[in-house]
């Protein structure tokens, strides 16, 4: 479970101050699927850099499955991500020089997971995510769909707790868009908890919860009614 | 882990070929200078380590101190190394050795029923006790090192003289004539040796020390004070402190040479130079072997180092300037797990494999430039590493270094990304690291600019040296070594013949001639004074016109002449210098006595004449006294000036003559101004080196100016198409993307300006004679190094500035 309370972050530089989130407070149950929306600029891409420990929150309290993190180092905060954090990005994020296979492999080969292990685990989750037949691809060589799929099949190789997801389908056409979303659903349904950023209401109604935020501020949070099934 | 690392990099280098190619040049080049220096340095320091227990062999250096001045010199009288062994047990062997230096070279004759089969000049022919290869490490192919030399008249040579004198057939106990100013004489061959490793003694054969008129000499001189030509070796006891017994030297003296020193008017000290420090460290004059010079090894490796950090300079800033690519990656990797460390062991990883690939290529570049490296440095490296795998392990090693120095810097500053931000937009480089990566430029340039401004001084010192009026005329002057009784019995007749010739000006004879080293020198005093208050004379015994020949210009009195037939017994001429210190004018001084003291008593020398200052030296040296006496015996060359621009005809004629008189002997000669040029070898030797090592830094710091130029317009290019459309000339836009390289320029130069005017004028301080540190030099250097980095940016600005800009504001 993910429990966030008054939580700040400022960003400064030599001459102004920007309060990117302002005493935020957000709970979020194991097994959850919860959207972030907002305006741009509104600090929803903040919160998911602080959620994904990617950044420290300048002030507040920030509790990860019982452990409370928020003055945690960069290298304690890298050791508690690896395994159990998985990122989906809107510009996908492959490493060009990577193959399919590879990419997928990576989180792995930062777990110290084995030979052996890594590849079972990598050709489960292609043939999963159906791209195994391009495994020895480069990203450059597939459709903006199939990069996200193997985003995904990245970010859920190491089998996480949870898998926060930036815009997934922001540079997808509409057809693709619905296919990550339906996958992301799946796997929130096997019990991987979600946290999604976006901008599309459309792909919002795929989570359960609803957080909308302004300048920094959860301005509501609602339940979904009317999350596709 | 490590395999994914590998593909990654291998794929980054392949993806960007061109800054790969810079990358991997720039430093392969870079490396090779250093290679290359390495392997010199490494020959350098290896003299005389292969003999057995190398570091208790030592030399005793004796200092001569007067009133006046105290000199060293690495040799000894005869009786000094067994007085050495009998007074000190912790002095397990002495040995000694014998350069006859009044020749460098003598004849090899192979004989059969009294006729010469075979005849040759060899070189560096030593004469050493038989205990001399009980000290020296030599591997012998023929013969025993026990007795080699313990018989007079045997004689060790190298491989090479008998391979010359018997082809594939053994040499041992074959008997040869060897034919020099010490008459004719015949040598059983006892050993054929080869060098077991480089040493300062480069004698190609040995004789017995017991041998001819020197053997009679050394068995029965009992004069410690006098005759100090022999190099004296002991082999400490292991474990004896060189300093505690040189610490017991100032009684040994005392005791065995007090007597004889009250005679010389002159004291001793000894010393123990360590025998593996004599190639680089000595202090001592020697006429032994070329020494090694410690400061030419600091400088080329100071050079080498240069060239290195110029190189791995090149590859920070292309991998932080090109940072925004692998940001990405970075934020990806952190994403999925990495931690810093591991990013840092990738990255100083990818370093690590880029300098081995640099290696690869470097390793060819040094095998290619070898032989020129060789040529230029004079000596016979190679980089096989089957003979010496520490030298894998050298080159390796530096690749390692490379690795590092290059790769820390972009390892630490591209894993210290914060992956929320990178992962979000595109990686700028941070302030910081722009103006870290100016920095480097600036010092970059600032040692390009060093290298430059060394390379000037030195030529010009060379130009310096090589136009100063030496007192004498050194151009279109032959030589023509006498070595042996015969050639030198017939000097007076081939001396009347060729000067017959219209091309021979004249011709004239001496023991010694400027440029080389002048063995000889005697203490001599005022009528009315002592020894004591003498003033030592370097000595050449010329025969008449000698002084003419060699254009020696006369200040008082009269040159030699066969007017004056007294001038054969015990006239002499002197220089202004020693007028001086013996504190007289050149007025004054005709017609004075001088005296010498020598091992039969006082000698009286009348002065007739006095010459102008010259130099016998290079002009590393200061002019020092010197004095010419009239001597029929010892004249070992003839100097013969010519008048003619054919100077081939000329030596054809030259030598017909000569094989009329010593048909035996081959005809050997030298210009005298190229043997007066061979004092310079070590700095023109250096001159060279460095400027083609500093070509060659210019070259890598280019290189990589030129791909800071790249990245910098690909950078810019949409600023370029909107100051276009605005109405910037290409001309503005040239001006605009150069003028920031050119700042960098300017600083490095101000910065380089003085360092290398100090760096420069300690160099020079080694000269008695050098030339000024004029200000076109530095001009010059600064012109230079801003003509070549304007050369390479520009191809890039232009590039950038033609670029149309519809294309680049629509891509962007």
């Amino acid at each position: 479970m993910i429990q966030i309370k008054n939580l700040r972050k400022v960003y400064r530089t030599e001459e102004i101050e920007t309060t990117a989130l302002d005493h935020v407070n957000v709970e979020i149950a194991d097994g959850e699927f919860v959207a972030i929306m907002g305006p741009s600029g509104c600090g929803k891409s903040t919160l998911l850099n602080v959620l994904g420990m990617l950044d420290n929150p300048s002030t507040g309290e920030y509790n990860f499955w019982g452990e409370e993190i928020s003055k945690y180092s960069e290298r304690q905060r890298a050791k508690l991500r690896k395994g159990n954090i998985g990122f989906v990005f809107q510009s996908f994020n492959l490493i060009d020089e990577l193959t399919v296979y590879e990419n997928v492999e990576l989180p792995l080969l930062y777990l110290g997971k084995s030979a052996a292990e890594r590849k079972e685990l990598v050709e489960t989750v292609l043939t999963r995510m159906n791209i195994m037949h391009r495994k020895d691809h480069f990203p450059q060589q597939l459709s903006g769909g199939q990069q996200q799929r193997v985003a995904i099949a990245r970010a859920v190789v190491a089998k996480p707790k949870l898998i926060l997801a930036d815009e997934p389908t922001g540079n997808l056409d509409s057809t693709n868009g619905e296919e990550v979303m339906k996958l992301l659903q799946q796997l929130n349904e096997e019990g991987t908890t979600i946290i999604m950023v976006t901008h599309s209401p459309y792909d919002a109604n795929y989570s359960h919860r609803i957080i909308n935020l302004f300048d920094g501020h959860v301005v509501t949070e609602n339940v979904n009614t009317k999350f596709h099934i | 882990m490590l395999r994914n690392y590998i593909q990654i990099a291998l794929r980054t280098l392949w993806k960007n070929k061109v800054f790969s190619l810079i990358n991997i040049l720039g430093l392969a080049v870079g490396m090779a200078c250093c290679l290359l220096i390495l392997l010199y340095v490494q020959h350098e320091l290896s003299y005389d380590t292969h003999n057995d227990r190398s570091k208790d062999l030592y030399r005793l250096v004796t200092e001569f101190v007067t009133e006046a001045k105290t000199e060293k010199a690495p040799t000894c009288a005869a009786p000094v190394a067994a007085a050495v062994k009998n007074e000190f047990p912790e002095v397990e062997e002495v040995t000694r050795v014998f350069i006859p230096f009044s020749e460098d070279k003598a004849i090899f004759k192979r004989m059969a029923r009294g006729k010469a089969q075979q005849s040759f000049y060899e070189s560096k022919g030593a004469f050493a006790d038989p205990t001399f290869f009980n000290l020296f490490t030599y591997e012998f192919l023929e013969g025993s090192t026990k007795h080699a030399l313990e018989q007079p008249n045997s004689v060790v040579i190298s491989e090479e003289i008998a391979r010359k004198l018997y082809g594939t057939n053994a040499a041992l106990n074959q008997v040869i004539r060897i034919s020099s100013s010490n008459g004719d004489m015949d040598f059983k061959i006892t050993g054929v040796f080869r060098p077991a490793g480089p040493s300062h003694i480069d004698s190609h054969y040995f004789m017995s020390l017991s041998s001819g008129d020197i053997g009679e000499f050394v068995r029965n001189t009992q004069d410690f004070a006098s005759n100090n030509m022999f190099f004296t070796y002991l082999k400490l006891r292991p474990g004896v402190e060189a300093k505690s017994l040189e610490a017991k030297f100032p009684a040994f003296i005392e005791k065995y040479m007090g007597k004889d020193l009250k005679r010389v008017a002159f004291k001793k000290n000894q010393y123990l130079e360590s025998v593996p420090r004599i190639h680089l460290y000595t202090d001592a004059e020697t006429i032994f072997n070329k020494k090694g010079n410690i400061q030419f090894v600091y400088i080329l490796i100071t050079v080498a180092l240069f060239t290195l950090v110029i190189a791995c300079i090149n590859f920070m800033n292309l991998s932080t300037a090109r940072s925004g690519k692998r940001a990405a990656e970075v934020g990806i990797r952190k994403v999925m797990g990495a931690e810093k460390e591991t990013l840092i062991g990738q990255f100083l990883g990818e370093s690590m494999l880029i300098s081995l690939m640099a290696l690869v290529l470097a390793i060819f570049l040094v095998e290619v430039s070898l032989p020129l490296f060789n040529s230029i440095a004079g000596t016979d490296l190679s980089i096989s590493f089957t003979k010496d795998y520490t030298k894998l392990f050298l080159f390796l090693g530096l690749a390692l270094i490379t690795g590092i120095l290059a790769g820390s810097y972009p390892a630490f500053y591209l894993s210290s990304f914060n992956p929320a931000q990178v992962l979000k937009s595109k990686a700028s480089n941070s302030l910081a690291a722009i103006n870290l990566r100016k920095a480097l430029v600036v010092f970059q340039f600032a040692l390009s600019i060093i290298l430059i401004l060394g390379s000037l001084v030195i030529w010009r010192q060379m130009d310096f040296l090589q136009h100063q009026d030496l007192g004498f005329v050194k151009d279109q002057q032959l030589v023509i070594p006498l070595r042996t009784n015969l050639a030198k019995e017939h000097y007076t007749t081939f001396k009347q013949a060729i000067e017959k010739n219209s091309e021979v000006v004249s011709a004239a004879a001496a023991t010694s001639y400027p440029g080389i080293f002048v063995a000889g020198d005697q203490t001599f005093y005022r009528e009315g004074k002592t020894v004591e208050n003498g003033v030592t004379l370097r000595m050449n015994h010329v025969n008449y016109d000698f002084m003419e020949t060699m254009g020696f210009h006369k200040i008082s009195g009269r040159f030699f002449s066969p007017q004056f037939p007294a001038d054969t017994a015990q006239r002499i001429i002197i220089n202004e210098h020693a007028v001086a210190k013996l504190g007289y004018t050149p007025q004054s001084v005709l017609g004075k006595t001088l005296h010498w003291n020598g091992s039969e008593g006082r000698l009286d020398y009348q002065v007739v004449g006095v010459v102008k200052d010259f130099n016998f030296a290079g002009l590393q040296k200061p002019i020092d006294n010197f004095g010419f006496i009239l001597a029929p015996w010892g004249l070992n060359y003839m100097v013969v000036r010519t008048n003619t621009a054919k100077v081939s005809r000329l030596l054809t004629s030259l030598e017909n003559t000569w094989k009329t008189f010593n048909p035996e002997e081959p005809f050997e000669y030298s210009f005298l101004d190229q043997d007066f040029q061979r004092n310079y070898e070590t700095e023109q030797k250096m001159g060279t080196l460095i400027s083609y090592f500093t070509t060659i830094a210019i070259l890598i710091a280019c290189l990589g100016l030129y791909g800071l130029a790249a990245f910098t317009a690909e950078q810019k290019i949409k600023e370029i198409g909107v100051r276009k459309v605005l109405g910037a000339s290409i001309t503005n836009i040239v001006g605009l993307l150069s003028r920031d390289f050119m700042k960098l320029v300017l600083i490095a130069y101000l910065i380089a300006v003085p360092a290398s005017w100090f760096l420069m004028d300690q160099w020079l301080q080694e000269f008695a004679y050098r030339t000024e540190l004029s200000w076109w030099l530095f001009a010059g250097a600064g012109f230079i190094a801003f003509l070549i980095a304007l050369a390479t940016v520009s191809s890039q600005t232009i590039r950038a500035a033609l670029v149309n800009p519809v294309k680049s504001l629509k891509s962007e």
